[in-house]
Parts: C-alpha cells; sequence; structure tokens
C-alpha cells in the first residue's frame, strides 16, 4: 500500500508495507467487524501495541528511512498537526453520487464528502493495518456524540487497563472512539464498523490498528455535523483486499 | 449488455402483477431502471404526444416484463434492446413469435477494460497484453501485496463471467487480482483514482456516463472473432465453464433498439414509422446517461427539455 504525503514544505513520501489482507465473504462480515473493533480498541487502550510497518522517502537525503508510530507521534508533536495532506480540505471531486455520500479510500487513508460542484470535503484517517477486510456500500445507521466504548469481555480478562471500564468508559477526550461516532449500517443492521474520532491523532495517516476508520476529533466533529442519518457510505476496494459483493 | 441482464431480470417477478392492470392511455412505454432507458422511454412518450397527439404512459419495469407485455399486448414500447445480450428473448418473440418488431435504427455499444488516461500514458498500461505484465500490474497494487486489483464488473452480472474468462484467456488472471463489486463502488474507486492521479484499470461499457466525467481510454485487444469466442456458462457447467471456455479476444459488437409490439405497428402504424426513425446516437445516449445519474435530472423533465431542443430531430422522425 502506498500513500504520496506531501508533508509542506518538506514533502515526503510515505511508504505503507503492509501483511496480506485475510478474505472475507458477506457471512463472516460481522464476525469480522467484532474481531476488527476489538484490535481498534487494544490498540486505542494499549499504547504502541501494533506498529505500522513504513517508510518514509526523505527527499533530502533520497533514502527510505523506517518510519512507525513513534515518529508519527514526533511529527505531531512537532507540528501539532498530521502533515497536510491528511488535513481537511476541499477537494476537486468529479464523481455521480450526489451530495452527502461518504466515499472511503482505505489505500491512500482519505474519507471523501461529497459536495456541490464537483468537489468533496476531503478528510485524513487512520485504518487497520490489514485494510477494512471488506468493500462496498452502506449507509450511517445513527450516531451518537462523546460515545461510551464498553471493551469486550476478552479484553476485560486479560487487560487490566480494559477491565476497569468493563461496565463502558464514558465519553471524553480519553475515550478510544474520540468525540463522536457514525455507525455503519447494512440495511437496518449494524455491521460493527464505525467512523468514529480518536483520542490518538497522530495516528491518522497510519494502518495501526485493525477495522474501524478512525479520524481525529476536530474532523469526526465536522463530518458529523455536515452528515444525515441514512448517507450513503462507500468503502472502496482499496485497502480492502479481496471483495465479493455486499 | 450481458451484465445488465440478471439486474434487469430483479424488477421482473415484482413487477408482473402490475402489468395485469387496465389502462387508459392510447401508449404504454416500458421503462427499465437504468438511467439511458429511462431518459429514453419519456423521449419517446413526450416525442409521441407532441408529434402524434396520443395518450402515453411511461411505466418502469424489468425487460422480461416488458417482453411479456408486448407479447400479451399490454405493452407497446421497449426503448433499449441489448444486443446480443437479448438475444434469446428477440430469437423467442421476433423471430419465432413474430410478436415484437426491433427499430432498424441501432446504437452502437462498446465494452472491454478501461484506463484513466494517466495510467495509459505515465504508466505505459495501454493494451490488454500489458495486463499480463506484472511489472506494469503492479502499480494497481491496493492492498500491499505486490499485485495489482481490477474490477471485472459486479458479481450479478453476466458479463462478469465472461470477463473472468477473457481474463483466464489473455493471462492476466495470474498477474492481477479480479474483483467483483457493486458498480457503485467501482466508479466511486475511478472517481478516488482521478481525483488523486493514481492508476486504475476497469471494467467499462459505453454508453457510460464515466467517459463524460473523466478522461478514459480502453485498452486496445485483438478484434473479436467468432472462432476463439467459446463461452461456457457456469450455469451450464458450474465445476468446468472456466477450464472449457476461451476468449482470447475481444467483445463482439454490441447495440441495442428500440422495440415494438406487432399488434401496435398495425393498431397505429404512424407509431411504428416513428418509433423506427429514432435515431438517437452514442453521444446522446452518455449525455442522457451523465444528465440523469450524475446531475441527477428527473427522467421526465429531461425529456421535455430535450424534446423542445431538438424539434428537428423530432420531425425526422414523424415524417
Amino acid at each position: 500500500m502506498k500513500t504520496d504525503w506531501k508533508a509542506g514544505p518538506n514533502e515526503l513520501v510515505l511508504m505503507m508495507s503492509q501483511l496480506p489482507v485475510p478474505y472475507f465473504t458477506l457471512s463472516s462480515r460481522a464476525v469480522h467487524g467484532i474481531a476488527a473493533c476489538l484490535a481498534l480498541a487494544l490498540a486505542a487502550g494499549v499504547t504502541l501495541a501494533y506498529a505500522a510497518e513504513t517508510q518514509i522517502f526523505d527527499p533530502k537525503t533520497h533514502k527510505w528511512v523506517e518510519y512507525d508510530r513513534k515518529k508519527a507521534r514526533s511529527y505531531y508533536a512537532a507540528h501539532k498537526q498530521v502533515p497536510e495532506t491528511f488535513r481537511r480540505q476541499v477537494v476537486k471531486f468529479r464523481t455521480a453520487e450526489k451530495p452527502g455520500t461518504i466515499i472511503i479510500d482505505g489505500n491512500q487513508h482519505f474519507l471523501y464528502l461529497v459536495q456541490p460542484g464537483f468537489t468533496a470535503i476531503r478528510y485524513g484517517i487512520g485504518v487497520g493495518r490489514e485494510g477494512f477486510g471488506w468493500a462496498g456500500i452502506v449507509r450511517v445507521g445513527r450516531t451518537a456524540e462523546w460515545p461510551t466504548w464498553t471493551p469486550p469481555a476478552e479484553m476485560v480478562a486479560r487487560d487490566p487497563n480494559a477491565a476497569k471500564w468493563a461496565g463502558g468508559q464514558p465519553g471524553g477526550p480519553d475515550n478510544p472512539l474520540g468525540a463522536r461516532a457514525l455507525y455503519l449500517y447494512q440495511g437496518n443492521q449494524d455491521t460493527i464498523y464505525r467512523i468514529h474520532g480518536t483520542p490518538e491523532p497522530w495516528t491518522i495517516g497510519l494502518d495501526v490498528s485493525s477495522g474501524c476508520i478512525r479520524m481525529n476529533n476536530d474532523d469526526i466533529i465536522d463530518l458529523h455535523s455536515r452528515i444525515e442519518v441514512g448517507a450513503k457510505v462507500i468503502v472502496l476496494m482499496q485497502g480492502a483486499s479481496l471483495y465479493k459483493g455486499v | 449488455m450481458t451484465r445488465n441482464v440478471a439486474l434487469r431480470l430483479s424488477g421482473t417477478l415484482m413487477l408482473l402483477v402490475s402489468c395485469g392492470t387496465s389502462f387508459a392511455a392510447d401508449l404504454i412505454v416500458g421503462m427499465p431502471n437504468w438511467p439511458s432507458g429511462q431518459a429514453s422511454a419519456n423521449i419517446i412518450k413526450f416525442g409521441i404526444e407532441k408529434e402524434l397527439g396520443l395518450d402515453v404512459e411511461v411505466r418502469e419495469m424489468g425487460t422480461l416484463t416488458i417482453f411479456a407485455g408486448l407479447d400479451a399486448g399490454e405493452v407497446d414500447v421497449h426503448p433499449e434492446v441489448w444486443l446480443p445480450n437479448l438475444d434469446s428473448l428477440v430469437k423467442r418473440y421476433v423471430d419465432d413469435k413474430k410478436t415484437v418488431k426491433l427499430s432498424p435504427k441501432e446504437v452502437a455499444a462498446t465494452q472491454g477494460m478501461c484506463a484513466t488516461r494517466e495510467t495509459a500514458d505515465k504508466y505505459g498500461i495501454k493494451d490488454i497484453a500489458d495486463l499480463s505484465d506484472p511489472d506494469k500490474t503492479s502499480v494497481l497494487d491496493t492492498d500491499g501485496d505486490g499485485q495489482g486489483e481490477i474490477w471485472i464488473g459486479a458479481e450479478t452480472w453476466s458479463s462478469t463471467t465472461i470477463e473472468r474468462i477473457r481474463a483466464e484467456s489473455y493471462g492476466y488472471a495470474k498477474t492481477v487480482k479480479l474483483l467483483e463489486m457493486p458498480e457503485d463502488v467501482a466508479m466511486a474507486a475511478v472517481d478516488a483514482a482521478s481525483a488523486t492521479n493514481e492508476p486504475i484499470v476497469f471494467y467499462c461499457y459505453s454508453p457510460h456516463h464515466v467517459f463524460d466525467l473523466h478522461d478514459i481510454v480502453q485498452l486496445t485487444e485483438p478484434k473479436h472473432d467468432d472462432g476463439k469466442w467459446k463461452i461456457v456458462l457456469p450455469s451450464d457447467d458450474p465445476a468446468g465453464w472456466l477450464s472449457k471456455s476461451s476468449a482470447p479476444v475481444g467483445w463482439a459488437p454490441s447495440h441495442f433498439q428500440i422495440a415494438f409490439a406487432t399488434k401496435t405497428a398495425e393498431r397505429l402504424p404512424k407509431v411504428a414509422s416513428f418509433l423506427s426513425r429514432i435515431d438517437f446516437t452514442a453521444k446522446e445516449v452518455t449525455e442522457m446517461s451523465y444528465a440523469l445519474q450524475v446531475e441527477k435530472q428527473d427522467p421526465a423533465a429531461f425529456a421535455q427539455k430535450w424534446i423542445a431542443t431538438h424539434e428537428d430531430r423530432l420531425e425526422s422522425w414523424t415524417k
């Protein structure tokens, strides 16, 4: 997986190298969704649980250098924001989809909210280290502000940090789900996938956990304010590995 | 087009009931569920109402239902019959039963593999043979395994089966991963690739609005040869269809035509004459698809506007 990362004046190229992505059929998707969000919660709750296998191209030395979560955090600490390409911006976007539709490109770590006049608001996203494991068309079934995070039983059993939130961690700046959550439904059924905020904004642009789609809190608040329940969400095959229909 | 058959069948059963109802209109035009079919059905309606003074009703229904209605005298017109995809229906109703007639005017259609111009120019993927070169197709990799991916159609389309056969026959089934998914997902991927200048290759057919949305080129490939086109469908041989099939050449030229009931032609010869003169161009059909799919124009409103700005065409169809 490759991402061209134009980070302002220093213009870096970010190369994501990933593990082979597992193949999921529709019937196993919900199961995978649970697993994906478990992994997400684990990554959010246990610092540096997953390090992305990533390299960046340094135009000064013309060498590929190792890039990991720690360096992403350093970049964020130095600049107080993610690299320019992952910041919220209006871009030209020619599409037949109507305004209000969300298109998620996991490969390039972008989420597009289609706007009138062949434009879109583009947000940077963090995705799973194995992509999503699925692609297709879903919809925003419901949304929540400062959602409560309840760790799964398995995590409570093995992780003391999670165990203290066995009854649910109230929404707030430290909550793994961040400021807002958009719950993705297929028909009337919750897919278990969410687009949500994160207390770790430096992870935007990386593949550090699995499953759900993360945005920094400012962006998920912005997106949440612009969309309507029922909005069409298209998850592209990029980064989603093999796909076998929704 | 083959891909449309399954989709167009899906609405058939649901709409069978409505066909039995009585109607007061002079003429019933069946309207399929794809954009150009919706636009042309409405252009036929408003054109006939304006030029011939008849009351015309447009009614949405699946292709099989329309053909059954044409056969039974309950529906008068099908605005867009794709061939060779619907060859079997044409044989049954046009050739054998002679209850349906086809307009002599055809709109040419194509299908094959396409790429954005960026993909062709910058990455050198211009011919179908390039898909068998892993050095070239590695740029199409989007999941990090070093192998490119291409969309070959929706899971339900008959054309997807044939695209898989073609990929095996040409050899690129070994060098790229073949993806099946709904068309909206594939088209959104083309949108995203175009927005970021990333390469992409995908199954395409025309007339289609994607050619107006983006700068798209069709990959060159050997011309169709009936002698090399051996298709065994999964329904005929679930286990051996792929190994028994071979199609290392391009698709046969496709086209679509207006169909109308023989009874309608006898009852209203001026209508038959009008329908037989309608000569939409491929460019016009693409514009219809674009207007309804991209610009979200209402089919009836679009048709009325089209009629108002194409009076000369209407006159030529009426003569």
